[in-house]
């Protein structure tokens, strides 16, 4: 791919999104377990993230297999059981970072943009 | 289970078929896991849904679960996938590597049978690869080491052939002119020496010209064989000389000391 294709809007965008997916993942099973369609839902509902449902899940157990999450089954009463996803101690520490980090790139690229607007 | 029409199941069906294939070459437990979860994520939509579900239930819900090629992120698929898909999908462009690595591969597998000739047209396609990625200003990224071998190969067989062939040809000629030149010693040691001394002024008097010749023409030797030879110098070339050299005087030694 040319370096010009690769600076399309449309790509940039879809290759940030990509990068925040686990980001978002992780962010949203930190307050409390959640089965997996409650996540897609959740992940759906965030602006501009537009997500394929489907790629949530290899995420999931990537993020299982890298043991910054972990599983267990739980019997619901509206349908059937379901798996729940939970962050492990080590996937909260990383969280953290990721969060932290996250929030540094944000405001170094704030503080660019200000500097653009001078 | 949710009850499904025919056509639905058979919609679900062809789906999960179509993920399994797209994640062959992924650790099973990993597909496993993954399959179990789509089921999950299926079940779950479709709890308030009327039974029997109908195939436009279901071609909702896949629909926004969205195809499974789309799933996997390029680093996240096996090498071997990626290799496969590159050549299948690519552009015409981007499937010169693999055309220069199926023929590396055929030259190995048919070597017996003259397949070593096909590392010829390899080595082209792979040298046309490679200028086209440079007269773009593109890295050639991964898809180099599919491009590389068919090179190496020609550079060793031309340097075995060039080192090597020559001399040997030579020595097989000379060998009875020098018979009748020398007084050869009747003696096994003596011979040996003679011998040994005649392929050492052979061997190094080659090398000598094979230097020479080669740091003369050491533009195209290095255009011919890049990206693997652009750092090669003549220095290099006169250091084989340098090597003829003491090999053809310690050659010269043993014939002259040969009693």
């Amino acid at each position: 791919m040319s370096p010009v294709t690769d600076l399309s809007l449309d790509n940039w965008m879809t290759q940030l999104r990509k990068g925040l997916l686990e980001l978002a993942v992780l962010n949203a099973i930190s307050a409390a377990p959640l089965y997996g369609y409650d996540i897609v839902r959740r992940l759906r509902d965030v602006e501009h993230l537009v997500i394929t449902e489907g790629t949530v899940y290899p995420i999931l157990s990537r993020l299982k297999n890298s043991g910054l999450v972990e599983t267990y089954i739980e019997e619901s009463q509206e349908g059937p059981a379901r798996k729940y996803y939970r962050l492990t101690p080590r996937g909260r520490d990383d969280l953290h970072r990721m969060n932290q980090h996250w929030d540094s790139l944000h405001r170094a690229i704030g503080g660019l943009r200000k500097q653009g607007k001078r | 289970m949710i009850e499904m029409t025919p056509a639905a199941r058979q919609q679900l069906d062809h789906y999960l078929q179509r993920l399994r294939s797209e994640l062959r070459g992924t650790r099973p437990e990993v597909v496993e896991e993954v399959e179990q979860s789509v089921r999950e994520h299926i079940e779950v939509a479709l709890e308030d849904a009327q039974t029997p579900v109908g195939e436009t239930e279901i071609i909702g819900i896949l629909d926004r679960l969205g195809p499974p090629e789309q799933w996997l992120g390029e680093e996240e698929r096996p090498m071997w996938r990626r290799a496969l898909d590159g050549a299948r999908s690519g552009t015409d462009d981007s499937r010169l590597p693999y055309v220069s690595f199926g023929l590396v591969l055929a030259s190995i597998a048919l070597f017996m049978e003259f397949g070593f000739l096909l590392l010829i047209p390899a080595m082209f396609v792979s040298r046309a690869w490679i200028e086209q990625k440079r007269e773009r200003g593109e890295p050639l990224g991964a898809r180099g080491w599919l491009a590389y071998p068919a090179i190496a190969l020609v550079l060793a067989f031309a340097t075995i052939l060039l080192l090597i062939g020559p001399p040997l040809y030579a020595i097989t000629l000379a060998v009875q002119d020098a018979r009748q030149l020398f007084d050869v010693p009747a003696t096994r040691a003596g011979e040996l020496r003679f011998l040994t001394g005649l392929r050492g002024v052979v061997f190094g008097s080659w090398w000598i010209i094979a230097g020479a010749f080669c740091a003369a023409l050491i533009r195209p030797i290095r255009f011919v064989f890049a990206p693997l030879l652009e750092r090669v110098r003549r220095k290099h070339f006169a250091l084989l000389a340098a090597i003829g050299a003491l090999l053809a005087a310690a050659g010269a030694a043993l014939i002259y000391y040969r009693h």
